[in-house]
């Protein structure tokens, strides 16, 4: 698609581009599709293959688990970006509030990119590592407790993650 | 609720979305240092008074403490803390390396002299010099206290520590005072009015504008509003108020205010209270005049469509909950009337430096620092679909607790 300044700001302004040039921002607009969602659509369904990533443009979209509301979210919100590394089933469902404009990466040409070791495409997989270990390591303190070890406590640092997830 | 419990208020609601925790919100609610200090001072007609004074530290973690000082008979501790963590949140938002603090003095100063108020504000110095300081809490000016009351606490305070202008903000420009900081808190609300129409998609010509407090703030933003081409439906002061649909006379009300002192008596319209102007049909509604004034039933009777909170406090909690069922975009005190202590920001760096910086460059990176402010707390607010209240305290709470947690405790 063709390259525009406000749409290469407001993907430059996510964490998963955190750290790419705005020519590398621009190699992923590249790839990159506009879309629209009618107001109830459902963009994806939970436990269906993930097959690309979505960034919130406009409008409000809702996520939910087994009938369950679990977000609102709105604009610059990513949806499903664990699915760009491959092989993800979606763990919820992303439905639209409201007529919504979408910007779409396809697995298919993210993983051609990086297997064309694209740099662009392999900091984004960086950035998405580094959000992946992050949620891990709150999986991990969850596991430790749900064992009955009770674990030292850290609220300090808990506060230090809790704000890196809000990414000011 | 009064306006200390309104900022608590906010400041909760946004600790409670991010999740943060209760030890952590006390952490970063409960202030560092409270002072309270007796001034005793000899009036001029040989009768001795003792004065109640306060000055709360709320938070340093992003840098020295800021915040005014004010004047006024019923100042009390509960409220100057309110301020002082308004001012916490207020730095954050416009990312000036400050904390927040704030202080004031239970007396009326109309009914002193100007040898009184000097003895007093020396003496508020000569109590709590070694708790401020160009690293340690740089006082401003705030209710009732002005550039000469700055004059003398850099006098007073040099007395003890040496030469030391950057020990206050907000003093005369003949003393180390920063150009365009008197107009600062109007020019900062004039910007993030410009963004705020453009983002709804209307030109500021032809916007009705009513503004509540025609002093330091609303004063300037008036002026500077009708400048830009803003029509000024009403204004109002402590004498009155003043309204005309047409759009008000600007520069022959300035003069009208300059003869008589007030706004009261103005032929270019018909008069309109206190009250009645805050419900005045107009498009933005400035309220900047003093806190708590729009409760739930006077904010279910406002028409305009936008508030910008030029005073501290002016809507209260229930107020903002209609407003946002009305579909009323209010912009928050701690972004829309941050342009004072920005500026007051440059003057304790140009201080630092021994410089001066023309009135251009003060007005462009003002209007820089409100602009990138703006944008952010927008940003937020349509990511996470909050007001942009709970948006700017979700900023604040973040670089407060950034600094907070990088440093340690």
């Amino acid at each position: 698609m063709a390259t525009s300044a406000p749409m290469l700001k407001k993907l430059s302004a996510l964490p998963m581009c955190q750290g790419l040039s705005a020519a590398q921002t621009a190699e992923l607009v590249e790839i990159a599709e506009e879309t629209t969602a009618k107001k109830g659509a459902t963009l994806f369904a939970e436990e269906s293959a993930g097959d690309a990533l979505y960034v919130v443009l406009e409008g409000q979209v809702e996520v939910s688990k087994r009938g369950a509301s679990l977000a609102k979210l709105g604009e610059g919100s990513v949806l499903g970006e664990m699915s760009l590394l491959g092989g993800e089933m979606r763990s919820a469902t992303v439905t639209a509030l409201s007529e919504c404009k979408l910007l779409r990466i396809s697995t298919e040409r993210f993983q051609k990119r990086l297997a064309a070791d694209n740099l662009a495409a392999l900091k984004v997989t960086h950035n998405l590592a580094q959000v992946m270990s992050r949620r891990l390591a709150v999986i991990n303190d969850k596991l430790v407790e749900s064992l009955g070890k009770t674990k030292k406590k850290e609220e300090l640092a808990d506060f230090g993650r809790i704000l890196n997830n809000w990414s000011f | 609720m009064n306006t200390a419990e309104a900022t608590q208020h906010y400041f909760t609601k946004a600790a409670r979305i991010m999740n943060v925790g209760e030890r952590i919100e006390n952490l970063l609610s409960a202030p560092l240092r409270e002072v309270k200090v007796q001034l005793a001072i000899e009036l001029d007609n040989g009768e001795v008074r003792t004065f109640t004074g306060f000055r709360v530290q709320h938070d340093n973690s992003r840098g020295p403490m800021k915040g005014g000082l004010r004047y006024h008979p019923e100042v009390n501790g509960e409220e100057v803390l309110g301020l002082a963590s308004l001012m916490t949140w207020k730095t954050a938002v416009v990312n000036v390396p400050f904390g927040g603090a704030k202080g004031g003095v239970q007396v009326d100063p109309t009914q002193m002299s100007l040898k009184e108020l000097e003895r007093l504000t020396r003496k508020f110095v000569d109590q709590l010099h070694d708790v401020i300081g160009p690293t340690r809490d740089i006082p401003a000016p705030d209710v009732n206290t002005n550039p000469q009351v700055m004059a003398w606490i850099m006098d007073q305070y040099s007395k003890y520590h040496g030469h030391s202008p950057a020990v206050v903000t907000g003093k005369p420009l003949e003393l180390y005072g920063s150009r365009g900081r008197e107009a600062a808190t109007g020019r900062g609300l004039l910007t993030v009015c410009r963004e705020v129409l453009r983002d709804v998609g209307r030109p500021m010509k032809g916007t009705r504008f009513a503004v509540q407090g025609f002093g330091n703030v609303g004063s300037h933003a008036a002026r500077l509003l009708f400048a830009d081409g803003g029509v000024i439906v009403a204004v109002s002061d402590v004498s009155g108020g003043v309204q005309n649909p047409q759009g008000l006379d600007l520069p022959a009300l300035f003069e009208h205010v300059r003869k008589t002192g007030g706004v009261k008596g103005f032929g270019g319209g018909t008069p309109c209270g206190q009250e009645e102007l805050l419900t005045v049909d107009c498009d933005v509604l400035v309220p900047a005049a003093l806190g708590g004034v729009i409760d739930a039933k006077v904010a279910q009777s406002v028409r305009a469509k936008i508030v910008v909170e030029g005073a501290n406090s002016p809507c209260l909690p229930q107020a903002d909950e209609v407003f946002e069922k009305k579909g009323v975009l209010v912009v928050p005190d701690i972004l829309a009337n941050a342009g004072g202590v920005t500026v007051s920001y440059f003057e304790w760096v140009q201080n630092l430096q021994h410089v001066s910086w023309d009135e251009e460059r003060v007005n462009a990176e003002l209007e820089k620092v409100m602009k990138e402010s703006y944008e952010r707390i927008g940003s937020i607010s349509r990511s996470r679909q909050l007001p942009l209240r709970t948006a700017a305290y979700v900023l604040a709470i973040g670089r407060v607790g950034k600094a907070t947690v990088l440093r340690g405790i």
